[in-house]
C-alpha cells in the first residue's frame, strides 16, 4: 500500500494544485503572526483553527487530483486504495503543520513567557495540530469527488463542514460535540491546560476523526 | 474458479438494473469474450469482475489475487512520464521498478519512456494501459475493448498476450464490439443483452460489423445488406 501512497503524494506534488493550499496556509500563518508576538501555546491553538479549513481543502484537492479511472485501477491493484488516499492526504498535511509549528519562531511571531519552555510549547503545538489534522482529512475525504460525485456537491460538503466545525465550536454552541474540537482546544490552550481536559479533548477529537473516516470508508465501498 | 453468483448491479437506489442475475464461471486458463451492443453493460460487467464495482446483490467469488484490468480508455491525464507511471505501478504490484522494461520493449513504447502521459497519442496511452496490467503476471486479465486505438502491429500482439496469460493458468475476459475477437477462435462467448448474460453465445445477440465504403456506394451497399436480411444501424460519414 505504501507504493500507492507514494504515487498519490507524487502525483499531487507534481501538479500546481498542491501550491494553492500551501500558499493559503502560508498566508494565514503570516496574517496570524504578523500583528506582533504571542505566547506559543495560545498562538498554536488559533493556528490549528485557521489551518483546519486549509488542511481539509488540501485533502480534497489531493484526492481529486487522481483521475477516476486511475483510482479504479488502484482499487484493482489493492483493495485498500481508499486507505492509501487517506494516508497520502495525512502525509501531505504534515507539511503545512510543520510550517505552522516552525515558522512562528523563524519570523519572531512567538515569544516564550514566564514558565514557558520550548519543548512544552512545541508539545502543545503538536497536540493542537495533531487533533485538527485527522478531522480535516476526514472532512476533505467526505468532500472528495469519489464520494460526492460532482464538483458542486463537493464544494458544498467542504464549506458546510468548515462552517459547521467553526460555528458549533463557539463557546455558546448548543451542541459542540457534533463538531471536531478545534475551537474548544484553542480556548483551552489560552490558560493552563489540565490533564483531564487534555484527555477529554483528545478522545473527542479522535472520536470525531474516527467517525468521519469510518463514514468515508463505508461510502467508498459502493463509490469506487 | 472465478464465479459470479446471481450478480445484480445498479448505479444508485433509484437507478435501473444494469446487470440482472448474472451467473457465470471462468476457469483458470479459460478465455471468454463478452459480446453485446454498445451500452448493454459489458464494461460494467467487466468492472464487477475486476473488483472495481461492488455488486448490489450477489457476489463474485474466488477472484484471483492478481488482477490485471485494462480500461477502455487509459487515464492519461496524470503528471507522470511513462517510466515514472509504470515504476509506481510496478512498486504497487510488489515488483521491482524495472519490471516494466520488458513490456515497454515488447509493446513498442520504449522510445516514449520519458514522455509525459498527457502528451501520448491515444494508441500509445492504450499500450501503457496494457503494460500496467501485465507488469505482474495476472491470474485474471480483463481487457475492455483492447483493440480500440491500437495500430495494426499491436492489435496482433493482443491475442499473443491473451494466449500467454491463459497458457500460464490465468483466466482472461475480453469485451469487444468490433468483431476483433475472431482473432481468438478458442474463446468462450458471453453475450450481454438487457442486463442478462448468456454464456455460450446467443442467437439473439447480434454482432456488429463496421464497414467502410465510398460515399457514392453507401446507399447501394446499405440497400444490398438490408435486402440480405441484415440490420443497417447507421449510414453516414465516419
Amino acid at each position: 500500500m505504501s507504493a500507492l501512497v507514494r504515487m498519490r503524494v507524487a502525483g499531487f506534488a507534481r501538479t500546481g494544485r498542491s501550491l494553492a493550499p500551501l500558499l493559503a496556509g502560508l498566508v494565514v500563518i503570516g496574517i496570524l503572526y504578523g500583528g506582533g508576538q504571542a505566547r506559543p501555546a495560545e498562538a498554536y491553538g488559533v493556528s490549528a483553527v485557521v489551518l483546519f479549513p486549509v488542511l481539509a481543502w488540501q485533502t480534497k484537492l489531493l484526492l481529486d487530483t487522481e483521475p477516476d479511472v486511475q483510482r479504479h485501477l488502484a482499487r484493482v491493484i489493492d483493495r485498500r486504495e481508499w486507505l492509501a488516499g487517506l494516508a497520502a492526504a495525512a502525509l501531505a498535511g504534515l507539511v503545512p503543520v510543520a510550517l505552522a509549528l516552525v515558522l512562528p519562531w523563524l519570523i519572531g511571531g512567538v515569544k516564550l513567557g514566564q514558565g514557558d519552555s520550548l519543548p512544552g510549547a512545541l508539545a502543545v503545538g503538536l497536540w493542537t495540530h495533531g487533533l485538527a489534522l485527522p478531522a480535516a482529512v476526514a472532512l476533505g475525504a467526505l468532500a472528495s469527488r469519489a464520494v460526492t460525485r460532482s464538483a458542486g456537491y463537493g464544494v458544498a460538503v467542504l464549506v458546510s463542514g468548515m462552517t459547521w466545525a467553526l460555528v458549533l465550536g463557539l463557546k455558546s454552541s448548543p451542541a459542540p460535540w457534533l463538531a471536531p474540537p478545534v475551537m474548544p482546544v484553542a480556548r483551552a490552550v489560552t490558560g493552563a491546560v489540565q490533564g483531564g481536559q487534555v484527555a477529554v479533548l483528545s478522545v473527542w477529537g479522535a472520536g470525531w476523526a474516527v467517525a468521519g473516516l469510518a463514514c468515508y470508508a463505508y461510502l467508498r465501498r459502493t463509490r469506487p | 474458479m472465478l464465479r459470479l453468483d446471481d450478480v445484480w448491479l445498479r448505479y444508485g437506489r433509484g437507478g435501473g438494473w444494469v446487470l440482472r442475475g448474472v451467473t457465470a464461471a471462468l476457469a483458470p486458463g479459460e478465455v471468454a469474450v463478452v459480446l453485446g451492443l454498445n451500452g448493454v453493460g459489458k464494461s460494467t460487467l467487466l468492472q464487477v469482475v475486476a473488483g472495481v464495482l461492488r455488486p448490489s446483490r450477489g457476489a463474485v467469488r474466488e477472484r484471483p489475487a492478481v488482477v490485471g484490468w485494462v480500461p477502455e480508455r487509459f487515464p492519461a491525464d496524470q503528471p507522470f512520464t511513462v517510466d515514472q507511471y509504470l515504476g509506481h505501478i510496478a512498486a504497487a504490484r510488489g515488483e521491482p521498478r524495472s519490471a516494466a522494461a520488458q513490456w515497454t520493449e515488447r509493446l513498442g513504447i520504449a522510445g516514449y519512456r520519458g514522455v509525459r502521459l498527457p502528451d501520448l497519442s491515444k494508441g500509445t496511452a492504450q499500450k501503457v494501459g496494457l503494460a500496467q496490467a501485465l507488469i505482474r503476471r495476472p491470474g485474471l486479465l480483463i481487457l475492455d475493448e483492447p483493440w480500440e486505438g491500437l495500430d495494426a502491429a499491436t492489435r496482433d500482439i493482443v491475442p499473443e498476450l491473451v494466449a500467454e496469460v491463459a497458457g500460464a493458468g490465468g483466466a482472461v475476459l475480453i469485451s469487444d464490439h468490433r468483431g476483433e475477437t475472431a482473432r481468438l477462435p478458442g474463446a468462450a462467448q458471453w453475450s450481454v443483452q438487457d442486463g442478462h448474460l448468456t454464456v455460450g453465445g446467443s442467437a439473439e445477440a447480434p454482432w456488429v460489423i463496421e464497414i467502410s465504403v465510398g460515399a457514392g456506394d453507401a446507399v447501394e451497399a446499405a440497400a444490398r445488406l438490408r435486402a440480405e436480411g441484415h440490420t443497417v444501424l447507421r449510414v453516414g460519414p465516419r
